[in-house]
């Protein structure tokens, strides 16, 4: 795998990075479903997971940005496990709607085993990690830099959502209404 | 309110890893990454109802 091809893949794990934080943008405005503090914390994580990527995006690919999304996706994983594990008794209902039968913090839970299984995968390849005079490092181009300021509009999008919901206290357990919105 | 300021953090830190120098984008995610396990540790202190 060329470091070109290697830049393109964390390119593409940037869109679905994105496509995640837009969904879940997308049930909280069409289903006006308010995230809860746990699953805010999931939203944060695929946030973080994406830092890995933009830096192998500037810098070129290197092991260490891998492992910094690897650090991130573990977390992202023991958060939306445990919001499983308070919904696990039977009869529960769960906290907010399913899609596709499952619960968002399930598919988070799915999502962030996928990206240690994709960035384990992507560690295989050593020869994106080779510097000689021929893979110099090149600008990145359209694709990548909108990939990048996507995810980070994105997440600033996120800085407003959350400071609207919560406020400037702490978010409720169960939240129903905006706090600054409230009249 | 804390949430609000991780995702303000997280949005720093990804200016930095993609215009700043690397060492500060390292260090600031460690920051960032610590954050949120100790809002997350901070949050898991409700009981575990276990099905079995």
């Amino acid at each position: 795998m060329t470091r070109a091809f290697a830049t393109t893949l964390n390119a593409l794990g940037l869109y679905a990075v994105a496509m995640v934080l837009a969904t879940a943008f997308g049930a909280q405005l069409l289903l006006h479903e308010l995230p809860c503090p746990l699953c805010l914390l999931q939203r944060i994580q695929f946030a973080v997971l994406a830092i890995g990527p933009i830096m192998n995006i500037r810098w070129g690919p290197r092991s260490s940005h891998y492992a910094l999304s690897l650090l991130a996706a573990v977390a992202g994983a023991v958060f939306s496990s445990r919001q499983v594990l308070l919904h696990i008794m039977p009869g529960d209902a769960g906290y907010g709607t399913a899609l596709f039968g499952y619960h968002y913090y399930t598919l988070a839970l799915l999502a962030f085993i996928a990206a240690i299984v994709l960035l384990a995968v992507m560690l295989l390849f050593d020869r994106q990690f080779e510097q000689d005079g021929a893979a110099q490092l090149v600008a990145p181009g359209a694709f990548a830099m909108s990939a990048v300021w996507l995810v980070i509009g994105l997440t600033a999008l996120n800085v407003v959502s959350t400071l609207l919901e919560c406020g400037f206290a702490a978010c409720a357990d169960n939240p129903l209404v905006y706090e600054l919105l409230k009249r | 309110m804390e949430f609000t300021a991780l995702f303000l953090a997280i949005t720093v830190v990804m200016i930095v890893a993609w215009r700043g120098p690397r060492p500060l984008a390292l260090t600031l995610f460690a920051i960032v990454l610590l954050a949120c396990i100790a809002t997350y540790l901070h949050h898991a202190t409700d009981t575990l109802k276990l099905s079995f």
